[in-house]
């Protein structure tokens, strides 16, 4: 178990994690959320021991890292945002040399180490130089060492991050693999990423909390309310009039196609009810195909916007600001569908729309 | 501190640099020891090994360099302070893997004296041998050195810049020293001058004018009625100072065949302090 206690780490006035405090309870896979600068790497720089917090305290498995850091680190694995290799030595060299610093003594290295390979998929590297292999095996191996020695816990900083998809997906097999024995967290600022492996999300930015909670519950925020975006091949008026036909649709925004004869736009309804078999009812009824429907998905930023709230916090008011803006040309750009579209539904939709943008 | 040590050794032959240190060494060696002793017909081994400890100014940087400059660049020193392994026992770790080296590049040479022993049994072992000891010690206070330089930074280049330059001033200290005046007057306004640069110094370190002036002003104070009250206190003190820090100048009793007790804790107070510096850099940089 990792607790952490208003964490601080400051440097001159700037202050990169404020006053951070969370649980990572056994056998959970947590997941550590947010942008780039938001204060994760240098919490778990912190965690591990690598760096010294300026105030607070932090607790692995009850045992103080600033009182014993001997013993809660033995506990903790961690791989760095740049695994931490030697190109000049070999995979099974260098894994070697982890497991004796780790305290592996004797027979047992040799196969721990083999173990720990056949794992993580590197036997078939072992002899060879880490200077020559490819970004997704060296991640590997710094997962190998991050494992070395079995700590309960495991830390990994945005461990698929320069991978290409098809290593994302090797790499979340493996966290999923680890997290049957292990206490995982990691971080990452790709949503689906967290989401896809991850029992709770912790969300960071600007060095501070921002909230705790389960992935689907986040999900569930973020996706109330999200557009629907969708492309239908036939005249404009026709589809205008169709769509006219659905009330729950209180916002329209076009986007660009790129297939001829179609028309791409983004449908908002009201308190984002599920119009998706209404609209392919209506859409097939007056003879016009949907050539794609996909609900959007939210960005992190966005994202944000909806966690924080009515301009809680400084990032969230500034996106605000922002997303208002591009909302205003888009409102412009669909004026005359949703005008349409609006008288004919209820006054009273036009309030609650505009109450919810 | 073992595994650290080990981890060391086996990147120096795999990158070579172990293999360029030994040839070097040894080619410079073998050309001095054939000159002086052999074709020279000297039987005094101490006194050639007095002769290349220039070879210290150029090797050791090499040597050094890459030590803890290269784990910054690369990271891996997240690796090493994150494993339950304590920073003093991976710089000593480290420390004992450059001497190691070094070490056996010297039990090379010392088989030259014996051989010159075979030819004429007047050479004189003992002070050949006292000659190796002390060579052997004053290499292991160099690479204590550029092992705290290598500290400093995350380039190797600029890790063996600052070395290079570091042992180059402690090599020509004789010189230098031998160029400033050695009167009262002249010292004193050397040490004046000193505290005002190490003022200056604690200001950008701390940022606080005040406290940095009010340093200078009673330094300054200080060392002026202590000029006023005793004049003889500053007389040749900075040659004094520095010459203290000059590592090769330590060598002579060596060169002349004594086995200087006080050289030989010199040179392992040396390795000692720098070794205690740079655990003290590595602890300081988990602050900043």
């Amino acid at each position: 178990m990792i607790e952490v206690k208003h964490l601080v780490k400051r440097y001159g006035k700037h202050a990169a994690v404020n006053d951070l405090s969370f649980k990572v309870d056994n056998g959970k896979v947590v997941g550590f959320l947010g942008p780039n600068g938001a204060g994760k790497s240098t919490t778990m720089n912190m965690i591990t021991g690598y760096i010294a917090p300026t105030e607070g305290q932090i607790l692995v498995d009850g045992v103080d890292i600033a009182d014993n850091p001997k013993v809660a680190k033995k506990n903790i694995g961690y791989l760095p945002e740049i695994p931490p290799l030697y190109p000049d030595l070999r995979v099974r060299e260098y894994l070697n040399f982890v497991a004796e610093i780790k305290g592996v003594k004797g027979k047992k290295r040799a196969e721990m180490v083999n173990e720990i390979m056949t794992r993580v998929k590197i036997t078939d590297v072992s002899e060879r130089l880490i200077r020559h292999l490819s970004k997704g095996y060296k991640q590997r191996v710094g997962l190998a060492e991050a494992m070395m020695n079995y700590p309960s816990m495991v830390i990994l900083d945005e461990p698929s991050v320069g991978l290409d998809p098809g290593q994302t997906i090797e790499m979340r097999e493996i966290i999923k693999e680890l997290a049957k024995d292990h206490t995982v967290l990691l971080s990452s600022h790709i949503m689906q990423e967290i989401s896809a492996v991850c029992d709770e999300v912790i969300i960071i930015n600007e060095g501070q909390i921002l909230t705790i909670d389960t992935p689907q519950n986040i999900v569930e925020k973020m996706n109330t309310n999200s557009g629907l975006h969708i492309v239908i091949k036939g005249e404009k008026e026709d589809i205008k009039n169709a769509l006219r036909t659905i009330p729950e649709i209180v916002d329209v925004k076009y986007d660009e196609t790129c297939e001829e004869n179609t028309i791409g736009m983004t449908l908002y309804t009201r308190n984002g009810i599920d119009i998706r078999e209404t609209i392919f009812f209506k859409l097939s009824e007056a003879g016009l195909p949907i050539m794609e429907l996909e609900r959007e998905e939210l960005t992190l930023e966005q994202a944000f916007i909806r966690l924080t709230g009515e301009g809680s916090r400084q990032f969230g008011g500034k996106k605000k600001k922002k997303a208002s803006r591009k909302k205003d040309s888009s409102e412009e750009e669909a004026e005359d569908i949703v005008d349409e579209a609006v008288e004919e539904t209820d006054n009273d939709e036009e309030n609650e729309n505009g109450g919810n943008k | 501190m073992f595994a650290i040590y080990k981890k060391e050794l086996l990147q120096y032959f795999t990158s070579m640099i172990g293999f360029v240190f030994l040839a070097f060494f040894l080619v410079i060696m073998g050309i001095f020891y054939w000159t002086l002793n052999i074709g020279g017909g000297s039987g005094n081994f101490e006194y050639m090994l007095g002769s290349v400890d220039f070879l210290f100014v150029i090797l050791i940087p090499i040597l050094t360099m890459r030590v803890i400059a290269e784990e910054n660049r690369q990271k891996t020193d997240q690796l090493l302070y994150t494993s339950p392994v304590s920073i003093t026992k991976v710089v000593v770790g480290k420390y004992l893997a450059v001497f190691s080296l070094f070490t056996l590049a010297i039990l090379v040479v010392s088989v030259y004296p014996l051989i010159l022993h075979h030819y004429n049994s007047e050479v004189q072992l003992a002070s050949a041998y006292s000659g190796v000891i002390g060579f052997w010690l004053m290499g292991g206070a160099y690479i204590a050195i550029g092992l705290f330089v290598s500290s400093l930074t995350e380039s190797q280049l600029i890790a063996a810049i600052i070395s290079f330059i570091v042992m180059i001033i402690t090599y020509i200290m004789p010189t230098l020293t031998a160029a400033i005046p050695s009167d009262g007057k002249s010292q004193v306004f050397i040490v004046a001058a000193v505290w005002i640069l190490i003022c200056v110094a604690s200001y950008s370190a701390m940022k606080n004018v005040f406290v940095s002036i009010l340093l200078g002003i009673i330094g300054e104070a200080v060392i002026f009625v202590i000029y006023g009250s005793n004049s003889q206190v500053y007389d040749s003190l900075i040659i004094k100072v520095l010459n203290a820090v000059s590592i090769s100048d330590r060598y002579d009793d060596f060169r002349l065949g004594i086995l200087e007790v006080n050289s030989m804790i010199y040179y392992l107070s040396i390795s000692f302090l720098f070794v205690f510096l740079t655990i003290q850099m590595i602890k300081r940089k988990r602050f900043n």
